[in-house]
């Protein structure tokens, strides 16, 4: 598979939380080769892989379909759409941003921005209250196509960076689902110790809300949450950060399973996979949190992709981790 | 003339950079006019008319947009940069640049929001904490691909809004060109110079030296202004409107305009039953305040498109607006020379 195809298809399909129709579909669409089983339920895509053996345990791949976003509150008297965040967004780079509503139809727009003379030089960062798009249409033809709870994302297209990187808005967490893909490619038909289901899960970036109704769904024993996490660049902590191009990044925590972090070191090393170590002191901010407590529990551990710019139109991956992602993961399933 | 535009636009030409725009004007204009090129890189054009007339009239635009110039290159691979003409960071963070001759694509990046403390979430960025990330894996790697000096460019397609609105980098001042190209083509009762300026984002260093060879007795510039009629902005600080026609003001940062030029203007506006707004705040500026000081004076005024989010990869301007202000130019020009 072409996974700089993949994951630019996927990056560039919105599912913003809570309208993930568009990116679920492509995904399942990728999924049902590996998965002929796959179906989206109650939003979330879950595939069983291969076909699933007495006896053996079952692990659980999990990557977040949505992206972060905006929802339209409002459409003003003069033509404007107001909005509010839909997860964590940085406001300091929303004005003039190009931004994509998902009404009726696409509607291409931009976030309003004051000119400095309104400003008086010295301005504060824009309010989530106070932004609005502007779109080009009036406020008749706006009610017509474009309602209240309606998704929108940025609107911004994949570019290829040097090397092996790539650019674009939604790499988190469209590049995990694109590893599990890959994992599930390499795979094939080998022996495996674990019967699989992969999950693209909704609503993550709300509070992991899609993972905790699949868990429940799937009642898995092992689970993988595989997720972005902090590239270094210029002005980061390097003493917390992951590096592009050097590997995934195995999470260890007090509250992710030591035994399956060691067996993810233990077969990274076995099959001379460059990894990193993301050590967190308690929950991981991913869906892995959700699969831990899950009904009586599950073994859990974070499998994450560096990425700088995370929550941005320019999110920046290095597709060689992705590729990394997906090897460490089936090594680990594959039975030896 | 918006097909035009889209190609002007997509073109790359920051300030003290314009020989992308430049060229593609020659080959736009060449065989409607004469044409030289200054020392400093601006595009004189003169159409013959039926007649030569005592006074002489210069059209005046800008070809050069707002962008950045690399600095530096950062042990890690990322660029610093620094702006050319006036942008501001928070319209630079979070966009698509192409850099350098070979237009190598890069992102403007910063501190992931969740790395951030609650103060500076709501502190605007400023240049020095903002990296170009190219995708290079150290210094030695970016230096293949870029040095210290190269151009930075917005990368941002042409984008259609609603049914006559556009999305765009550099409308700002490429509708300028846009429109002069047009005028270039009409038939002519008068001689008239036509000037493509290099250099007004930086201080309107270019008209200065063209508008003191040319020696015009009348100015006509060409821009687009900012306009601030977007969401909780009410009365005179919208400035001016889209949709609400060519802006002719009266003064702003850089010149008071010649009053009989600017009643003209709107007499003009009404003998055609054409939208004519004025600025209704003073601010900002153009080459108009280097021009209408050249030499012993020239009689200028400013005929602009109200132009939202200027300055940014993704301005806003209306194509009635600009078919509007074409079309009282095109009149005004003939008339000026009846003072």
């Amino acid at each position: 598979m072409d996974l700089k195809e993949v994951i630019t298809a996927l990056s560039e399909t919105a599912g913003a939380s809570g309208s993930e129709n568009d990116a679920a579909g492509l995904a399942l669409s990728y999924l049902k080769k590996y998965c002929p089983d796959a179906a989206i339920t109650d939003g979330c895509v879950i595939g069983n892989f291969g076909t699933h053996r007495d006896g053996l345990p079952l692990l659980v791949l999990d990557a977040h379909i949505d992206q972060v976003g905006f929802i339209v509150t409002a459409v003003t008297d003069d033509g404007f759409i107001k909005i509010s965040n839909l997860g964590g967004i940085d406001r300091r780079l929303l004005p003039a941003q190009p931004v994509c509503v998902h009404g009726k139809r696409n509607i291409k727009g931009v976030i309003c921005t004051l000119p400095p003379h309104l400003t008086g030089g010295e301005s504060g960062v824009l309010a989530m209250e106070d932004a609005a798009v502007d779109t080009g249409l009036t406020a008749d033809e706006l009610r017509e196509t474009v309602s209240p709870g309606d998704s929108i994302t940025f609107d911004v297209k994949c570019r290829q960076l040097a090397g092996s990187r790539i650019t674009g808005g939604a790499m988190d967490d469209r590049s995990g689902v694109a590893a599990i893909l890959y994992a599930l490619e390499l795979l094939g038909d080998a022996p495996l110790k674990y019967n699989v289901t992969a999950v693209f899960s909704t609503q993550e970036e709300l509070g992991k809300r899609g993972a905790k109704i699949s868990a429940f769904r799937i009642d898995p024993d092992i689970a993988l949450a595989v997720d972005v996490s902090f590239a270094y660049s210029n002005g980061e902590n390097p003493e917390k950060c992951g590096y592009l191009g050097k590997g995934p990044m195995i999470g260890i925590s007090p509250s992710l399973s030591r035994e399956i972090s060691d067996s993810l070191f233990d077969t990274a090393k076995n099959n001379s996979i460059p990894y990193q170590t993301e050590v967190m002191n308690g929950l991981t901010s991913t869906n892995a949190d959700r699969y831990s407590v899950n009904r009586c529990g599950a073994k859990t551990c974070t499998v994450s992709i560096p990425l700088r710019n995370m929550h941005t139109p320019v999110e920046v991956i290095d597709i060689k981790d992705v590729e990394l992602t997906g090897e460490l993961i089936a090594a680990f399933i594959r039975e030896v | 003339m918006i097909g035009l535009l889209e190609e002007l636009c997509m073109k790359d030409g920051i300030s003290g950079d314009e020989s992308a725009v430049r060229e593609f004007i020659i080959e736009k204009v060449k065989d409607v006019c004469e044409y030289r090129i200054d020392n400093l890189g601006s595009l004189i054009c003169f159409v013959k008319g039926k007649k030569t007339p005592e006074k002489r009239l210069m059209i005046a635009a800008h070809m050069d947009e707002v962008g950045f110039i690399v600095t530096a290159i950062r042990p890690d691979g990322t660029l610093s940069f620094d702006m050319v003409g006036g942008v501001d960071p928070s319209v630079a963070i979070g966009r698509q640049v192409r850099v350098g001759k070979k237009r190598i694509s890069g992102v403007i990046g910063s501190v992931a929001v969740h790395n951030l403390s609650k103060e500076q979430r709501e502190k605007p960025p400023v240049f020095s904490g903002l990296s170009i990330d190219i995708g290079a894996e150290d210094k030695k790697d970016a230096e293949k691909y870029v040095s210290p000096g190269d151009c930075v460019y917005f990368d941002h397609e042409f984008t259609r809004l609603g049914e006559h609105r556009i999305r765009s980098k550099a409308i700002d001042d490429r509708a300028g060109c846009a429109m002069m190209i047009r005028l270039m083509h009409r038939e002519h009762e008068y001689d008239t110079y036509y000037v493509f300026n290099v250099q007004e984002e930086i201080g309107l260093r270019g008209s200065g030296a063209s508008a003191f060879s040319v020696e015009p007795d009348f100015a006509i510039v060409l821009e687009a202004t900012t306009a601030a009629d977007i969401d909780g902005v009410s009365g005179e600080k919208k400035v001016c409107c889209l949709g609400g026609g060519a802006v002719v003001s009266f003064m702003d940062r850089r010149t008071i305009y010649d009053k009989e030029l600017y009643s003209l203007a709107f007499d003009t506006a009404s003998q055609l039953s054409l939208p004519c707004q004025t600025k209704t705040m003073v601010a900002g500026g153009n080459d108009a305040g280097a021009i209408h000081i050249s030499r012993g004076g020239v009689r200028t005024i400013a005929v602009s498109i109200p132009c939202r989010y200027l300055h940014s990869a993704a301005s806003v301007a209306d194509t009635e607006d600009i078919e509007n202000t074409y079309r009282l130019v095109e009149k005004l020009s003939e008339r000026i020379f009846d003072i």
